[in-house]
């Protein structure tokens, strides 16, 4: 690791201040990683700022017909609670699948959201659900929210602080998990809700998290696992890599998604 | 008998403290002035060496040293040595390249050791070693193994061309050509063993340190076998002669063979620890480990098996390929070779052998033993010829197989062994019975009606152990004896110290050897400690690899536990006045017969010591004795494994559902211990079979050199494994014990693929069986079904 | 880790201004992702400094940029080489055409072979076809848009260069 400052601010605005003005600052928010990549090296942020204090970032409430789960929760808050599993019960599947229980006890769903890992879990069900992501900044709806391979909507300064779900009527999730990492070879979330039908796909593109649309109008006709019979993603769209090639992941994305529907009527 | 001797399962000793985090590895030695090195390694598989300007490194913060391979030839530092000679069939020695521990002219591998930084904290060797500036002429590279001896390749050593180190070949080619010739039936497979990264818990480190006041190094290192490391480094590279070099190897988080060779980090640490006076420590990070520790396997074989017309085996053909790497480790020359090809006889009567070995460098990581070394590659040989020749003749796999046992010991195979003792029918019955062999079928229809193809497998192995005499392994090109030493030293007050040059890391060793102390001298276990791994305390020993510890080490305990008894036996005769054939020693008591006088060993232990009551002249005081043991054969352990799974003919995803295995492992000390041994070695086997591979790019880039694309064997991958014993005594050491260590790794991979082709209903699919392959196979079943 | 990726490009300029925009180091130098420098160093060769930057992977490369096999206006080679220090090194070549498309545009169609190698090579394998193919469609778009307009037809990346199980 190169040396670096290191700062643990109280409130959002504190952490907003020590990013603004180019400063080159990167957010620790669990730092599952982030870590990682500064101790090989591969990232040297002149500061570090640790947001485990912000009390503000934290929180799983439901108001009304909203699920919200402040930025700083961790995957095994989500996975263990009460409020979430009885208004969107596959999300706390979710959250139990990522990583090892290390990484469920420190990565947070805000991490996760501002990182964009082209493999990650949360993207796909925040996709899926059409949830909104609040910044200190302004809220940006999920279709806007994640833009490719890493890339998100969100500017050099800008905190998530909390991610708010529309509770769905259905919601399931089935993941390919890479045997080696257990990040989502192929991770498809199927939600069923007030915005429609909708189905996010993780792992398989080669820019990152996006929605089979064709499946989406399949489910809007009839929402089973049948329906899903002969669509499936074009290879060409998909990544490869050593675990598994295109062709292999558009199938695995078909019968995750078919596994996704009958996990989400279950 | 205590309640602590031979077949008890008692609890591992050395757990509390290494549960505890009180363990004592190398990382957790610090020195006093200790300094850091960090190693600046190739990027690149191929290239020839410009230059290295070290200078803006030397002017970094906290930098004592830069040192490159040209420091270490400027003191006469020889290069790292292979220590077993393997001639080719034309009778000429193997062909092999120097193996300077930094390198010289060229970088051969990616990971290959360049340069080393030795600076105050391990952070300024970090930011120093980026200012290295290493002026790199890339060349192309030799990856695949299939093509690198072939014309026009690039030659990786001068001294090896067509990189070919030995072609080597053992058994008789004529016999085995005309049993083919005349065979009713021939299965041929063409086989990968693909190559693994051993990966041990701990990665290996070391600290050289050097008092100039004595002229003399210490060096902590992550060994198995410390007094092999010092006579390599004393003898073949030159760091000091063996009296004044000692060798601590403190506890070791495992090895499975990668931590018995001697490697560029420690010879460097201990001769840079006098250039800079200064202690200097080293541990592996776990891409280094990937990158740099000895891989296993790694063999492309063709193999054919000939079979008359009542399905007995007449003959066998095997022709392979063994990646050695870029530079020869330690023993790799003896891997795919000596311990390869005389396994290949499996459990088998097979009247003809033929094998051919090519040993080939290539561009990547050297391959070394690693648990099985050798073994586990014959193993799946064998017994993927013999499960497919069983199904094309439409013969059920275990009664095919119990049709062609060795029945009779002792047996004299084609391929140098000789079988000493065994019941290979007796483990298979066992083994079909626990695994509810009748009822297979029933399973598999049940999970045809949930879409699943459910197979079953089998693995009747055959394991060589122990190997020796050291004399017959001389003859073979051993540049050692496989000996083991043992002192037993009884301490005045009846207390034990056992020094045996059997290293424990992870073995049990602290707990086993001292159940057998506790047996035969019949004192508790607490009175009783295993010092091992310290070249000052220990005297000559050979180290644990092999599963060797038990057979070899512990008879040279049994050996000199005998002649402490002998001696005691004198003394305890003296001191109640009787003659020396009228007592009798039991359960910690000698007693002299037909009268009531006994004493507790304690109490012949003190006598031993104060010398008041025998004549000194006569009896030497004191009680301490030792024994080098060297065995008068292998030890030949072998069992069955038998593999269910169900394969999820959609995803590809092989589910193991059941896993029998039978062993026979001769006299058991610690049956739990044993069984621990057995699961892990299944775990690794499975882990060769369905998760894990080295992939190097066609570049020569190691692609997996992390555990995110590395895939290790997982708790949740495994299935509860149903494991039981029969007993046949090994008749070639004192104790009856064999081997157990590597038994898992040897059996599984063979009993999982052949359970995985059960399934998928052809031949198709090599290791691992990742979840991809698995899938591409099936569709072609699924499809097949459908024609059908 | 080698990856081998073809693509087309239709752009709305004629052959003569694409081929002068493709010899420009101040339009190239907007176009490569993450460049930072591209400057004349020689008879078509460039000094370059680039960042990629992949999620928390933050690196500078290093290296010289080549143009040879020359054909003007019709194709070139462009090779570089780049040091990432710690992170490793990348190396490649594309071969690009260009042919005259309806409306007096023009079809560029290329063929990259890149090679990368060190600690991104070892532990980021899962994100190089991804990271190669983002980087070659931004590079075009960001061309397309200095000519004055363009579409992206085609970004293929070939499952062959990049072949699971290379080695052993």
């Amino acid at each position: 690791m190169y040396a670096f400052d290191y700062q643990r601010p109280s409130t959002v605005n504190e952490a907003a201040a020590l990013l603004a003005n180019g400063s080159g600052a990167k957010l620790l928010a669990g730092g599952q990683t982030l870590i990682p990549t500064m101790k090989q090296r591969l990232a040297s942020p002149p500061l570090v700022v640790d947001l485990r204090d912000v009390a503000e970032l934290r929180g799983i409430d439901r108001t009304n017909d909203r699920l919200v789960i402040g930025a700083m929760t961790t995957h095994a808050q989500v996975a263990e609670s009460a409020v979430v599993a009885s208004t969107i019960p596959g999300l706390c599947n979710v959250a139990e699948g990522i990583g090892d229980p290390h990484v469920r006890h420190r990565g947070t769903i805000g991490g996760s959201l501002a990182n964009n890992d082209p493999a990650a879990d949360y993207p796909a069900a925040v996709l899926a659900l059409a949830a909104t992501i609040y910044t200190n900044k302004r809220e940006i709806a999920a279709d806007d929210f994640f833009q490719g391979l890493f890339t998100t909507a969100l500017e050099e300064d800008e905190i998530i602080t909390r991610v708010s779900f529309p509770i769905p009527e259905r919601f399931g999730y089935a993941k390919f998990p890479n045997p080696a990492s257990r990040y989502a070879m192929v991770g498809v979330a199927v939600a069923k809700g007030p915005q429609g039908v909708r189905v996010a796909v993780t792992g398989a593109g080669q820019n990152g998290v996006f929605r089979a649309t064709d499946m989406e109008a399949a489910l809007t006709n009839a929402f089973t696992p049948d329906a899903l019979k002969g669509i499936s993603v074009d290879p060409s769209l998909m990544n490869s890599d050593i675990h598994g090639d295109a062709n292999y992941r558009a199938h695995l994305v078909t019968v995750m998604a078919r596994r996704a529907v009958q996990a989400a009527a279950a | 008998m205590t309640s602590t001797g031979i077949g008890v399962p008692v609890r591992r000793r050395e757990d509390f403290r290494f549960i505890t985090g009180s363990g004592q590895y190398v990382d957790d030695i610090s020195r006093p002035g200790q300094v850091y090195a960090y190693f600046v390694r190739s990027p690149h598989a191929h290239a020839i060496i410009k230059n290295i300007d070290t200078s803006a490194a030397l002017n970094a913060p906290g930098v004592l040293a830069v040192f490159t391979g040209k420091d270490l030839a400027a003191d006469k530092i020889g290069g790292l040595i292979c220590g077993w000679m393997i001639h080719s069939k034309d009778g000429t020695p193997m062909r092999v390249g120097p193996h300077p521990a930094l390198a010289l002219e060229k970088v051969r591998y990616v990971g290959d050791h360049v340069a080393v930084v030795i600076a105050e904290t391990l952070n300024q060797a970090k930011d120093a070693a980026e200012l290295v500036e290493v002026d790199y002429e890339v060349l192309p590279a030799v990856v695949d193994l299939a093509r690198a001896q072939d014309p026009g390749q690039p030659q990786i050593h001068a001294e090896a061309p067509n990189n070919t180190v030995f072609e080597w070949h053992l058994g008789d080619k004529d016999a085995v050509d005309a049993a083919f010739a005349k065979a009713a039936h021939v299965t041929k497979l063409e086989l990968v063993n693909n190559r693994l990264i051993p990966n041990a818990m701990e990665p290996r480190a070391a600290i050289g340190e050097y008092d100039r006041g004595q002229d003399s190094y210490t060096l902590y290192t992550t060994s198995q076998n410390p007094h092999v490391a010092r006579l390599v480094l004393s003898a073949f590279i030159g760091i000091a002669p063996e009296h004044k070099l000692r060798v601590i190897a403190p506890d070791v988080g495992g090895g499975f063979g990668s931590k018995i060779f001697i490697y560029a980090e420690e010879t460097v640490c201990v001769w840079a620890a006098r250039k800079v006076g200064r202690p200097v420590k080293w541990t592996a990070e776990r891409t280094e480990a990937f990158l740099a520790d000895a891989h296993g396997r790694d063999h492309l074989t063709t193999a054919e098996l000939a079979v008359d017309s009542s399905g007995k085996i007449l003959a066998l053909r095997v022709k392979t390929k063994a990646n050695l790497g870029a530079y020869l480790s330690t023993f790799a020359s003896s891997v795919p070779t000596y311990l390869y090809a005389p396994l290949l006889s499996g459990q088998y009567d097979i009247p003809a052998i033929y094998c051919e070995v090519d040993g080939v460098y290539t561009n990547t990581a050297p391959v070394d033993a690693y648990r099985g070394a050798g073994r586990p590659e014959a193993t799946f040989v064998v017994e993927r010829l013999v499960e497919v020749a069983a199904r094309e003749l439409g013969r059920d796999p275990a009664e095919f197989r119990m049709q062609n046992f060795v029945k009779s010991f002792p047996h004299q195979t084609p391929v140098i062994m000789t079988y000493d003792a065994g019941d290979y029918a007796a483990c298979m019955k066992k083994a079909l019975e626990l695994a509810d062999y009748a009822n297979f079928p029933q399973r598999k229809a049940e999970s045809e009606r949930k879409g699943l193809l459910r197979g079953i497998g089998f693995s009747a192995y055959i394991e060589a152990c122990g190997i020796a005499p050291s004399r017959a392994i001389g003859a073979l090109g051993a540049g050692v004896g496989l000996w083991e030493s043992a002192e037993v030293r009884v301490n005045p007050i009846g207390t034990v110290e056992v020094l045996t040059g059997s290293h424990s890391h992870g073995q049990g060793h602290e707990t086993t050897f001292a159940q057998l102390v506790s047996h035969r001298l019949g004192i508790p276990i607490d009175q009783i400690s295993i010092i091992h791994g310290d070249t000052e305390k220990v005297q000559m020993g050979m180290g644990t690899y092999g599963s060797r510890s038990g057979a070899v080490g512990m008879s040279a305990i049994s050996k000199a536990l005998d002649k402490v008894v002998a001696k005691a036996t004198k003394i305890a005769a003296r001191c109640m006045e009787v003659p020396e054939d009228t007592v009798d020693f039991n359960d910690g008591v000698f007693s002299a017969r037909g009268t009531n006088k006994s004493m507790t060993f304690g109490e012949v232990a003190l006598q031993a010591y104060v010398a008041h009551k025998f004549d000194s002249s006569e009896i030497e005081p004191g009680l301490k004795e030792s024994c080098f043991y060297d065995p008068t054969n292998f030890t030949f352990p072998s069992g069955v494994h038998i593999a269910e799974v169900e394969i999820d003919p959609e995803t590809g995803v092989t589910r193991i559902d059941r896993w029998t295995a039978v062993d026979d492992f001769g006299v058991i000390i610690n049956p739990m211990i044993v069984e621990g041994q057995v699961h892990g070695g299944i775990a690794q086997g499975v882990g060769q079979a369905l998760l894990e591979r080295a992939v190097y790019d066609s570049s020569g880039q190691l692609l997996t050199a992390s555990f995110m694309d590395y895939c290790m064997p997982r708790a949740d991958d495994l299935p509860s494994f149903n494991v039981a014993m029969t007993n046949t005594p090994c008749p070639s050491n004192p104790l009856g014990i064999k081997g157990c260590g590597e038994a898992g790794a040897i059996a599984a991979p063979a009993a999982l693929i052949n359970a995985i082709t059960n399934a998928l209903g052809h031949e198709n699919i090599s290791m691992p069986a990742t979840p991809q392959a698995v899938w591409r196979a099936a569709q072609a079943s699924v499809r097949k079904m459908a024609a059908e | 880790m080698a990856v081998n990726m073809s693509g087309e490009v239709i752009l709305a300029a004629d052959r003569e201004r694409v081929w002068a925009m493709l010899n420009d180091p101040e339009v190239l130098k907007v176009c490569i992702p993450g460049c930072e420098t591209f400057e004349l160093d020689g008879e078509n060769t460039f000094q370059a400094v680039a960042r990629v930057k992949i999620g928390p992977v933050n690196a500078r490369f290093k290296g010289k940029v080549t143009l040879s096999d020359i054909d003007a206006p019709n194709s070139y080679k462009i090779s570089g080489e780049g040091e990432g220090g710690i992170a490793g090194f990348a190396k490649g070549g594309a071969t690009v055409r260009l042919e005259p498309a309806e409306d007096g545009g023009t079809r560029l169609i290329y063929d990259v072979e890149a090679n990368v190698g060190g600690k991104i090579a070892q532990l980021g394998s899962r994100l190089i076809n991804s990271v190669a193919k983002k980087n070659a469609d931004t590079f075009f778009a960001k061309f397309a848009e200095a000519v004055g307009g363009g579409t992206v037809v085609a970004t293929n990346v070939d499952e062959a260069g990049t072949a699971a199980g290379e080695g052993s």
